[in-house]
């Protein structure tokens, strides 16, 4: 059996890639993985200690962030067409004022 | 033993993966390297007895979320970053030795509590369907309803957001066909009001281009 601080750590360094994606990308849509893969890194948090306590509380709450990645994604990916429909590009540093 | 392997086997692979996702520049790699992380995540969560969960992973993330993703990089035509000059060298500097400090506190941290020892298997059925639905609809219910809300919300923006405004009338602000154009110069539209509609169907049979109207625009 694996020790839980190996499933911790791993979920730290996964979280902290996503971090770091999100800072230094300046395309939208892979600002927009990065941040899939934050609530990942979450996930795997919330199924170690669910599967390592006996508790199936931590799967639930996996169940409902995915639910809400998925709204996300809905929403995330239509304000990036809508982005690109104004301005013809997904660079961020290009859209850092809130009007057209 | 075996377990340590697959835990091995798989973190390496979405560590990778993660790395990929993070260092490609074109967003398509990317998009592929994420389907890759949240495979091996999946895998993950069969050795941590959660199949149910693993299931979802996989139909969910790398199923549905990727695919949407995959559709808009395809449909925008998105070109790779270009490559620019780096600032701030000393910076990085600093921000690697301080992320190296950040990883040496946490694994001390990880290490150090009581979570580094091994507390027994798993019981078989907590992560089982059955034991997830029984939760999910008992004493999770409230949650599980206001996500249905959530989603419902989520369709509403997503509608809003992505729908094409060109053909409707402008009931407010201006509509995108009378902007001005990037060049500067006003788009002429032949029909924005009836004079210059009718001075541009004059030009229109004139220069050949579209068949003499029937009498109709000489009768106003």
């Amino acid at each position: 059996m694996v020790p839980l601080s190996f499933y911790l750590a791993l979920s730290a360094v996964l979280f902290t890639i996503g971090v770091v994606g999100v800072i230094i990308k300046r395309n939208a849509i892979q600002m927009f993985m990065c941040i899939e893969l934050m609530l990942n890194a979450v996930n795997l948090t919330f199924v170690a200690f669910s599967s390592y306590f006996n508790d199936v509380t931590g799967q639930l709450f996996v169940f409902i962030v995915m639910t809400v990645a998925a709204a996300e994604a809905a929403v995330g990916l239509g304000i990036i067409i809508a982005i690109f429909r104004n301005r013809e590009s997904l660079d961020v540093d290009e859209a850092s004022v809130l009007r057209l | 033993m075996w377990s340590i392997l697959l835990f091995v086997l798989f973190g390496a692979l979405a560590l990778g993966c993660a790395v990929a996702v993070v260092a490609q520049r074109n967003p398509l790699y990317s998009a592929i390297s994420l389907i890759g992380v949240f495979v091996a995540l999946a895998a993950l969560y069969l050795t941590l007895a959660a199949p149910f969960i693993a299931a979802v992973q996989v139909i969910v993330y790398a199923g549905a979320i990727m695919v949407l993703v995959v559709f808009v990089i395809m449909l925008l035509n998105v070109e790779e970053e270009v490559r620019r000059p780096v600032r701030l060298h000393r910076m990085i500097v600093a921000g690697v030795l301080l992320g190296a400090a950040l990883v040496a506190e946490t694994f001390f941290m990880l290490t150090a509590s009581g979570t580094g020892r091994v507390m027994g298997p798993p019981a078989t059925d907590v992560g089982s369907t059955a034991s997830v639905g029984t939760g999910l609809f008992t004493e999770y219910l409230l949650p599980f309803e206001v996500t249905s809300v959530l989603i419902l919300m989520a369709l509403v923006g997503a509608i809003t957001l992505a729908r094409q405004t060109r053909g409707l009338p402008a009931t407010g602000g201006a509509p995108a066909g009378a902007a001005p154009a990037a060049g500067g110069a006003d788009i002429i539209q032949p029909g924005f009001t009836a004079e210059t509609g009718r001075a541009f169907a004059r030009y229109q049979v004139e220069a050949g281009e579209a068949a003499a109207p029937a009498g109709e625009e000489e009768g106003h």
